[in-house]
Parts: structure tokens; C-alpha cells; sequence
């Protein structure tokens, strides 16, 4: 890791007097846990000038839940939300999906906020040698390459499947994200802070500027008889990321669904809304017959590289299972 | 009265011992546990370097080194040119750095200069045979190892057949992912002495080829492997690392700590080779197996690599087999737990079982009907009792793969050799005035549990508890002892540690007799005391009559003491997600025999050990190099995955004590050949798909369903 400066502002404002400061040459990235940021370090994919560290700034931390709706801090670790018991009644999904990520290490010290902001997995982008899109270069060596883990949905010019395992589960449940820079505050639709590589900056997934930092996940309480999950299909059972996973938000009154939010992961540069096959599942009675229409509606524009044709099936094969954990 | 010395020792009848032949906890085992166990990468000396290796990120190039702007960096203190000139592998150690920190270490690293003049390269198959292909050894990138057998009498053979099976299996390049680097700590300060606190399976193999790097004599060089994080065959030498180490420690005259990061690892530190095999064999109608054609090509990198010889363990009427290596621009594989032997059996027991099928055969009868041994077919029995093959419903024809979920099980047999090498491990037994007993050989616990033998052995000889005795290894000024490898440990070192208590029993009997003017027949130990004649003595009242300098028993190694030759069964139960291709391993049962069982708490660890890395290897293990950019991208435990905990299914160790053998053997790289076919066909046996190709990834079995739903069959 190459030797860099850190400082611990104690507000928000200094913290993003701080960021704000980096730009051109000089990069300086804020910390957070650290479970994505360290490593990158480590591998000489960022070397950072500066280092803003947020963990001693008060009031990011927080889980809290009421009738109204569910905000959660930036900075509250992945462990408390999948442990808040607010959490798992009223947003399951949410909650599986902070317990499914890396190990219970991991999740100890890793934050909400870090977690959306999560760089890529892609074994290219992740070896300091192999200078790919995502790091500045000209190609994305894993469009014709070692791509069984990239994008089947949303793909081009970079290939990568965005990493997070809340981000799918956070759209689902129709989360908004406030921020704060050097502009002031704003919110934002979760869905919409992701940029496909086809839109934003290619080296970037999210539509964050420098010095902007997330300060609070938002997430309104669901209507009545809405219930969620997160169904995450990895290799390996820990330590692993999601080759594909489906977080669904399903009401269903009288025998026929009303409300429907799928969000898919490891599938797409962004987590990956399927808006079509939502409206597709309203108004119907849940049955077989209906999921597996849906299965393959939700897929119907999935363009699979060489290696990754299998998450074509698998991905159907979740969100059949996803449909039938909540009717 | 005749002397007991001219007896000889003798192993016990298993019902009467006190230690032996138990479960015996293993004597480090707390150490371990708590973080207090010291390994080479624990050790700290005054004024220590730590060092770091440069390794060319091109697979064949023409490199130049420039350590200057390493050398200007602060707290480098040394850096050194490795290799200069054509590099021949994925990752090849051309120069190090020795630093006052491991972050400095880094940096200087970083900053060594490499002019790399890229030469194409060959870094897989096709790449290697490919008409143009670079030639990655001077006689080429394809050679012959051996022919066998007669291929027209296995054609005819073939022709006559009630059914025939053509197929190519295939492994990857498998890691030995050791919890411990490779390296080792070289102390040398100047003059001509030295010494090696080392990561290896050869504590006195490692001491020449110190001495020759650090110019001094070799008795000059001590060596020191107290405790050791794994080698699985990767660490019989002092290897590029220890070399290096040495290098760096004469050029600065200060102790250099290198025990190298995981990415290095993965790219020096050996393999399994991968293979391909492509099989055709043949079956009468009353399910014999009549003939078998088979080619194999192994790749070992630049090494040779290894396929055991086929047929493997199973009897077959005709046989032609030959065997070649297809060299690559990779790191050289290396011995790993059973070389050759898991790529033979995934291939021949997945024939087996597709020929049992086209046949329409009963899994397990069939296998017994091609076994010659015995033996096989009582272990076959057992382990399919204990798996629950007699009620399962899919016993000759796979399930339909219907529903979401199917359930399949899987077989596999084993074979080793396990027996010791001559003369090649001695062994010291003290008992002091104050009752002290230490037993002593130079020999490396690589996890196995040698140092719990070493201490039992005796104490069981002495009647004392196994606390009693302290055991001495890893250390080149203690008595002789081989490698630890080919599972030879143990009938090497057993029987010298056997004879060295014997000795020491019969001389303190004999002591005690003269001493207490009593017949030497009647001293026994039992117990924690000495009965002799009427008295009875306390052991530490039977050690005060001891002179000052105690009692010293050497033992040499005997061969009526050891034997060899094992067999092993093992069967695996899946569960198939039909919609995810999920394969949930959900229990595998392994019996296995060794002759005596030293300690059966130790033994039934290795066997479970071998399932797990069995497991490990079917479903998830696979080396990436991209054939474009050269590189490695599986240098990381992300990427190259290998089984935790929750892959781990329920583990049904059985020791099989039909084996009556009275002499310990060597057993545990028979328990890691067959699971990762026991996997194979378990999914087969579940839903009907073959998988040939390891690893047994959701990929594969999700092609495969949807191959076998078209009517098709994935090739
Ligand atoms: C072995 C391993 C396994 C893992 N498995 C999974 C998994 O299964 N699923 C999964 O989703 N993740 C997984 N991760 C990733 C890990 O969960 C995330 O990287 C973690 O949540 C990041 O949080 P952090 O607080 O540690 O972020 P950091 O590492 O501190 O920061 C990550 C990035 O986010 C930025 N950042 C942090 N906080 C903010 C903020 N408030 N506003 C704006 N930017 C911010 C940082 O500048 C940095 O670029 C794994 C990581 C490891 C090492």
C-alpha cells in the first residue's frame, strides 16, 4: 500500500471540506469501514493522497424504525442492520440481505454506505496488471475473456456486475439516499444514484461527485400486507458474492397481488430493476403457471457473454423461488 | 532368565493398550488453539529484515533488473538480482528486497526496475499445441511418458463389447493452499554458522542447500521446524523462497524473515497438476469390464506433471494406456497428497460409473464385481450401509431430474502404498533422575500428528500418561528422519520411536533389578508406577535411583514394525437443486484401513481432512489465467475458492478395524483419491447429468439439465 495522509474530521462539514479539497491529481477518498477501500489500497487499484476517515464523526450510525418508515445511517455496520429486529419484521429483505454478505467479520465492520459504494469484483478490475475500462484502460478484458461472473443484463462497454448485495435489496423496498457535499444536501431515488457504464463515467457506478458522501438510507414503511426478500445465490456458501441474487417486495390481498418491486443483483453493471415483470405480476393470483411467466419475462433481455450463459436460468430459477417464499 | 532385550519390541494387541489404538487429543493441540504455537512466520530475532520477492507479472519474457531505485528507498537494506534474462513461468521471482519493515519491504519491491521484453507464451492447452506455439521446453511442448499394453487386442476387445463408453474427464491445476506460505527465517549474521527456521516437510533436506547459498558448511547449518502450517507435498526443499531468503540474509550479514504474501504463493508455490484423460472402456453383458483405451495428458506447467497409471484399481480384461505431458508457461507442479491418484480416479470412477449405467448395473455390485481385492468389497458394503444405498431408490439408473430438488449417490475407492523407508528415522528416549521423559527425532509435524506418537509411543511403552513425555521434532540436531511425504512418516518413524522406548523400558528394567536385587522379568511399568518383585516404586521414586545423567534409549527403525498397502471406500450423498444447479454435498463416508491405528482421534482427522479437500477440489477449486494477458487472477482467496465451513457436509469417518494388521501405516493420502468422483456420480446418480469436468460447478449443472431437458448430452 502506498503511504498516504489520514485525517479524522469530527463533523460532516469538515469531512466534506476535506473530500472536496481532491480533484485533479491529488485523490482523496473518504473511509469507512474499510472492508472494500483497504484492499483496493493494498492492491494499488487506488492510491490516495489522503485518506477522510467518517468514523469520528457523530450521528452516521444510527438504525432506527417507526411506523413511518426506516433510516438508516451511513455508517451503521452491516451486523446491527441485519440484527435489528425493526429490520427483519418490517424489511426482510433488507436485513437477509446485510446477513448474507462476506462473513460475520466482515459484516462487524462494514457500513451501509460503504456498501453501496462498493467498487467491482471483476477478477480484471481487481489485478493491478490488467489495465481494463474500469481502471482507465481501453478494453474491457472481460467481454471476450474469463467472464463467467459478468453482466448478463445492461452490459457495455465494461462488463461488471455491481458487488452490493443491499443495493437490490434497498431498491426493492423503494429507498431514497440523502447526501451531502460541498453543494449542500440533497435526496436522491437509491435506483437512480446507479449509472449503467453506458451512461456515466465509465471509471464510476455511481452519480456521486467528489465530496459527496451518503449520510442516511431513508426507506419508507411497507403498505399493508407487503412483505420482502433477498435470495442471494453464491458458490461458495460464505465469503462470496452473488453470482446472481433477486430481492422482491410482494403484496398480495385477496388472493391477487398488488404490489411488486423485483430487484436483481450480480447480473447487471447496476442493480437491476425489473419494472415490466412487476406490473406483469399485479393483479394476478399467485401460482406457478404466473412465476414461471414472470421468470422468464424478468430475463427476456438478458444478452449472456461466453461463460455466463448459466445465469440466464439461475436468475429464473431464484425469483420462481423468491415468488413462491411469499405467496 | 532371557534377557527381554533379545525379544525385540513388538506391537501390542490393539484391546491392550492404554494409549495407543484411543483417541489421543493432539499433544499441541492447545498451542495450536491459543495462538501460542510459535511458526517460522512467528519468529522475531533482534535486528531481522523482512524480505519481499519481484515477480515478472508476464508469463516468458527477457528481463532485465534494475534494483537501484529499491536500494535508495529507506529501510531497504539489501536487494538482490534472482533471475536475469528468458523467465519461463507465470509469476517467476527475478529479484527481492530485504527491509526493516514489510511495508518498506513492499515499497522496495515496487521500486526494483524491470526492462521486460515480452516473448509469446503458451500458458494452456490449446495455446501449447497450437501449430505455432512457442517451445516451452527444449524438447518441446508436448512429450510421451509411457505406453502400456496392447491396442489392438483392445480394439477386438472393445468390438466384442456388450456396451461401450467413450468420454473425456478433465481437472484443473489444483492449489495446495497451504494456511502457511512458503519461506523460512535464515539467521545468519556473518561467520559460517546459520540457522533456518523453515516452513517445510524436509527439516534435513533444507540444511545443504542453505549451506551452499550462504557458502559455509553444511553441518554449520541448523534448522528448525517447530511447528509448520501445512505442505501437502509443496515443501521438500528449501525452494526459490528459502534460497532467496538466504541470498538476501549473506548479503546483509542480518536475519531475513521471507515467508511470502498469498499472490506469491499462488504463483511459486506449486500444484497439483490439472489433466485431461480420455477414456474409452468397454462391458460384457454380465458386467465385467472387458477393455480399456486411455490417453492421458498432464499438465504440470513446466513440470512433468502426474495421472496414475490407468487401469486404476479396477480389473480390466484389456488395457492400452499412454500418457504425455503438455508443458506450459506456469509454475511447475509439484507432489500434492497423492500425486496423480485423485486425477485417476475421477476419471476411471466416472467411467466405471457410466459404464455400470449403460449396463444397467447396481452401483456397488458392479464395483465389487471388478475389484480383485477383498478388501474393497467389504469397505464397499460398509460405507454404502452407512450412506444408505440399500433403500435408495436410484441404484442402477439415475433419477429423472423432475421436481426442484433430486438426491444422488456416489462412489469411489482408494489405494496406497504407506509403508516406511529404511534406516531413515531414529529416535531418542531420556529419562531423568526427576522423572522426566523426553522422546526425540528430528522429523516435522506437518499437522498430521507426529509429535503426539512420538510422545505416546512411550509413554504407553513406560505405562505413564501421554502428559508424561514431552516430544522433541523439527529440529536437524536431533536424531535422523526422512520428509514427510508419500505418507511414509509413519512407518519410518513409528518403528524407531517403538524400539527406542523398548530399549529404554529394558534398561531401566534391568537398571532397577540390579538396583533392587530383583529378576529383570519382574519389573513391569503400568500405570504411573514400577512394580519389581514385591516393591512397587513410584515413577519418580523408580527414576531417583537413576544416575545424574539419567537413562538414553536410541531406537532404530524395524521393519517387522511397520507394514503396507491400504485400500479405502468412500461414498457421497447430494442433494441437486434442480433450478439453481446448487450441489449441496450432504454427507460423505469414508472407511479406511491402516493397520494398527496409532491414535484414531488423529486418524479419523485425516480422513475427514481428505474429504474436505476432496470436496473442495469437485466443487469449487480452479486456477484462472487468461491466455491473452498471461496473467494469474485467481492469486487470492476470493477468486480461488476453497470450501469453508458451511460447505461442510456431516462426515462419517470409519476406521476400519476388520484390518488386522498389528503394524501402523501411513494413510492419508489415500482418504483424498476418490471423493471428488464419489461427487461426480453422485450427481449423476441425482438428476441424470454427467459431469466430467471438474470443478462440479451451478454452471455445469445447470448446462447439463438443460442439455439433458433438449435430449442432448454435454460432452
Ligand atoms: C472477503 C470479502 C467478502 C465480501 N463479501 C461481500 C458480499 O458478499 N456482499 C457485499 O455486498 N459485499 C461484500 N464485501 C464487500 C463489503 O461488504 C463492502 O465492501 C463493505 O460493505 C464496504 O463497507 P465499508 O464500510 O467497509 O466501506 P469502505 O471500504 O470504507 O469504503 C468503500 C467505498 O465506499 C466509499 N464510501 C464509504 N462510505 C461512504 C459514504 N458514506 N458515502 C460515500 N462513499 C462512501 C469509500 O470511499 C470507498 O470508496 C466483501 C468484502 C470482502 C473483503
Amino acid at each position: 500500500m502506498k503511504a498516504f495522509d489520514y485525517v479524522e474530521p469530527s463533523t460532516l462539514a469538515e469531512a466534506v471540506a476535506a473530500l472536496a479539497k481532491g480533484g485533479g491529481r491529488e485523490r482523496i477518498v473518504a473511509l469507512a469501514g474499510g472492508q472494500d477501500l483497504l484492499s483496493e489500497m493494498q492492491d494499488h487499484l487506488v492510491e490516495p493522497g489522503t485518506v477522510v476517515s467518517l468514523n469520528r464523526i457523530d450521528g452516521l450510525a444510527h438504525v432506527r424504525s417507526d411506523a413511518g418508515g426506516l433510516s438508516v445511517g451511513a455508517r451503521a455496520s452491516l451486523a446491527e442492520v441485519a440484527r435489528d429486529e425493526g429490520v427483519r419484521t418490517g424489511w426482510t429483505a433488507l436485513a437477509e440481505a446485510a446477513a448474507s454478505v462476506g462473513s460475520p467479520q466482515i459484516r462487524s465492520q462494514a457500513t451501509v454506505g460503504g456498501n453501496l459504494c462498493q467498487r467491482p469484483r471483476c477478477i480484471y478490475y481487481r489485478n493491478e496488471h490488467a489495465l481494463c475500462l474500469k481502471k482507465g484502460g481501453q478494453e474491457c478484458f472481460a467481454e471476450g475473456g474469463l467472464n463467467h461472473a459478468n453482466a448478463i443484463l445492461g452490459g457495455g462497454p465494461s462488463f461488471i456486475v455491481h458487488p452490493s448485495d443491499l443495493a437490490p435489496a434497498l431498491v426493492a423496498l423503494d429507498a431514497t439516499v440523502r447526501i451531502t457535499g460541498p453543494e449542500g444536501g440533497r435526496v436522491e431515488v437509491l435506483e437512480g444514484l446507479f449509472t449503467l457504464p453506458s451512461e456515466g463515467e465509465v471509471t464510476r457506478e455511481t452519480s456521486l461527485e467528489p465530496g459527496e458522501l451518503i449520510t442516511s438510507v431513508e426507506v419508507p414503511a411497507p403498505a399493508a400486507g407487503v412483505r420482502s426478500t433477498y435470495l442471494k445465490f453464491q458458490e461458495r456458501a460464505s465469503f462470496d458474492f452473488a453470482l446472481s441474487s433477486v430481492a422482491l417486495a410482494l403484496g398480495v390481498v385477496e388472493g391477487r397481488i398488488n404490489h411488486a418491486r423485483i430487484c436483481l443483483g450480480g447480473v447487471a453493471p447496476v442493480p437491476w430493476r425489473c419494472e415490466r415483470t412487476e406490473q406483469l405480476l399485479v393483479g394476478e393470483a399467485p401460482g406457478e403457471e404466473l412465476f414461471a411467466r414472470a421468470a422468464l419475462d424478468a430475463l427476456e433481455e438478458a444478452e449472456p457473454l461466453e461463460h455466463n450463459g448459466y445465469k440466464v436460468p439461475l436468475t429464473q430459477g431464484l425469483l420462481r423461488k423468491a415468488l413462491r417464499s411469499l405467496t | 532368565m532371557a534377557s527381554p532385550r533379545r525379544d525385540g519390541p513388538v506391537w501390542k494387541p490393539r484391546a491392550e493398550n492404554q494409549l495407543l489404538a484411543h483417541d489421543l487429543p493432539r499433544v499441541d493441540g492447545p498451542l495450536k488453539v491459543s495462538g501460542r504455537a510459535r511458526y517460522s512466520h512467528d519468529v522475531r530475532l533482534p535486528g531481522m529484515l523482512y524480505g519481499r520477492l519481484v515477480c515478472c507479472p508476464v508469463p516468458c519474457a527477457e528481463v532485465a533488473v534494475d534494483l537501484a531505485g529499491a536500494l535508495k528507498l529507506p529501510g531497504v537494506e539489501a536487494a538482490v538480482v534472482v533471475h536475469e534474462g528468458t523467465t519461463r513461468t507465470v509469476g517467476q521471482v527475478v529479484a527481492a528486497v530485504a527491509a526493516r519493515t514489510v511495508e518498506e519491504a513492499e515499497d522496495g519491491a515496487r521500486a526494483v526496475r524491470l526492462s521486460i521484453e515480452e516473448l509469446p507464451w503458451a500458458v494452456d492447452r490449446e495455446q501449447a499445441l497450437a501449430p505455432q506455439a512457442p517451445a516451452v521446453t527444449r524438447r518441446g511442448n508436448r512429450r510421451e511418458r509411457g505406453e502400456d499394453g496392447d491396442a489392438e487386442a483392445v480394439a477386438r476387445a472393445l468390438a466384442e463389447s456388450h456396451a461401450v463408453v467413450e468420454a473425456t474427464y478433465s481437472l484443473p491445476v489444483q492449489h495446495h493452499v497451504c494456511l502457511e506460505t512458503h519461506g523460512c527465517v535464515c539467521d545468519y549474521r556473518g561467520g559460517d554458522e546459520a540457522t533456518i527456521y523453515a516452513s517445510t516437510q524436509a527439516t534435513f533436506g533444507i540444511a545443504r542447500d542453505a549451506a551452499r547459498v550462504l557458502d559455509i558448511p553444511a553441518r554449520n547449518v541448523r534448522t528448525i521446524v517447530h511447528h509448520m502450517g501445512g505442505g501437502f507435498g509443496s515443501k521438500f526443499s528449501l525452494d526459490i523462497h528459502g534460497r532467496v531468503a538466504c541470498m538476501l540474509s549473506k548479503e546483509c550479514s542480518r536475519p531475513v524473515h521471507l515467508l511470502v504474501d498469498r499472490s506469491t504463493e499462488f504463483h511459486t508455490g506449486g500444484n497439483r497438476s490439472g489433466s485431461r484423460q480420455h477414456l474409452r472402456g468397454g462391458v460384457s453383458a454380465e458386467g465385467e469390464l472387458t477393455a480399456l483405451e486411455a490417453e492421458a495428458e498432464m499438465f504440470g506447467g513446466v513440470g512433468g506433471g502426474a495421472v496414475a497409471r490407468m487401469p486404476y484399481i479396477y480389473s480390466v480384461g484389456r488395457v492400452h494406456a499412454r500418457r504425455a505431458s503438455v508443458h506450459t508457461h506456469t509454475d511447475s507442479s509439484r507432489a500434492m497428497r497423492a500425486p496423480g491418484h485423485p486425477q485417476a480416479s475421477f476419471a476411471m470412477e466416472s467411467l466405471v460409473d457410466e459404464l455400470a449405467t449403460a449396463g444397467g448395473f447396481d452401483q456397488v455390485e458392479f464395483r465389487k464385481r471388478n475389484l480383485a481385492d477383498p478388501v474393497y468389497h467389504r469397505q464397499l458394503d460398509r460405507v454404502a450401509l452407512e450412506i444408505g444405498w440399500p433403500g435408495h431408490p436410484h441404484r442402477s439408473a439415475p433419477g429423472d431430474a423432475e421436481g426442484i430438488e433430486a438426491v444422488g449417490i456416489g462412489f469411489g475407492v482408494s489405494v496406497w502404498g504407506g509403508g516406511g523407508s529404511a534406516d531413515a528415522c531414529e529416535c531418542e528416549v531420556r529419562i531423568e533422575r526427576d522423572g522426566g521423559v523426553t522422546s526425540s527425532m528430528g522429523s516435522q509435524d506437518l499437522g498430521t500428528g507426529v509429535r503426539t506418537y512420538l510422545a505416546a509411543i512411550v509413554a504407553e511403552e513406560l505405562g505413564l500418561e501421554l502428559s508424561a513425555v514431552e516430544a522433541r521434532l523439527g529440529d536437524n540436531r536431533l536424531p535422523k528422519a526422512n520428509a514427510s511425504g508419500g505418507s511414509v512418516t509413519t512407518g519410518s518413524a513409528a518403528p524407531a520411536i517403538k524400539d527406542a522406548a523398548h530399549e529404554a523400558r529394558v534398561a531401566f528394567a534391568e537398571h532397577l533389578a540390579e538396583v533392587l536385587g530383583v529378576d529383570t522379568g519382574s519389573v513391569t511399568f503400568d500405570g504411573g508406577v514400577v512394580r519389581a518383585g514385591k516393591e512397587t516404586l513410584s515413577w519418580s521414586a523408580a527414576c531417583e535411583t537413576l544416575p545424574d545423567e539419567g537413562l538414553r534409549a536410541r531406537g532404530v527403525w524395524r521393519e517387522h514394525l511397520q507394514a503396507s498397502g491400504v485400500h479405502g471406500a468412500q461414498a457421497a450423498r447430494v442433494r441437486v437443486d434442480l433450478e439453481t444447479g446448487r450441489v449441496r454435498v450432504e454427507k460423505m463416508v469414508c472407511v479406511q484401513d491402516q493397520g494398527l491405528p496409532l491414535n484414531r482421534l488423529a486418524l479419523r482427522s485425516q480422513i475427514n481432512g481428505g474429504m474436505i479437500q476432496a470436496l473442495s477440489y469437485a466443487l469449487l477449486e480452479e486456477r484462472l489465467i487468461d491466455p491473452d494477458l498471461g496473467l494469474l487472477l485467481s492469486d487470492n482467496l476470493e477468486d480461488y475458492k476453497i470450501a469453508g465451513s458451511l460447505e461442510i457436509p456431516e462426515l462419517v469417518a470409519i476406521i476400519d478395524d476388520d484390518d488386522e494388521r498389528a503394524a501402523p501405516i501411513g494413510m492419508a493420502e489415500a482418504v483424498v483419491i476418490p471423493g471428488a468422483a464419489a461427487i461426480a456420480n453422485a450427481i449423476h446418480n441425482a438428476c441424470g447429468v454427467r459431469l466430467r469436468h471438474l470443478p462440479l460447478t451451478p454452471t455445469k449443472v445447470l448446462e447439463g439439465l438443460a442439455a439433458r431437458a433438449r435430449g442432448e448430452e454435454v460432452r
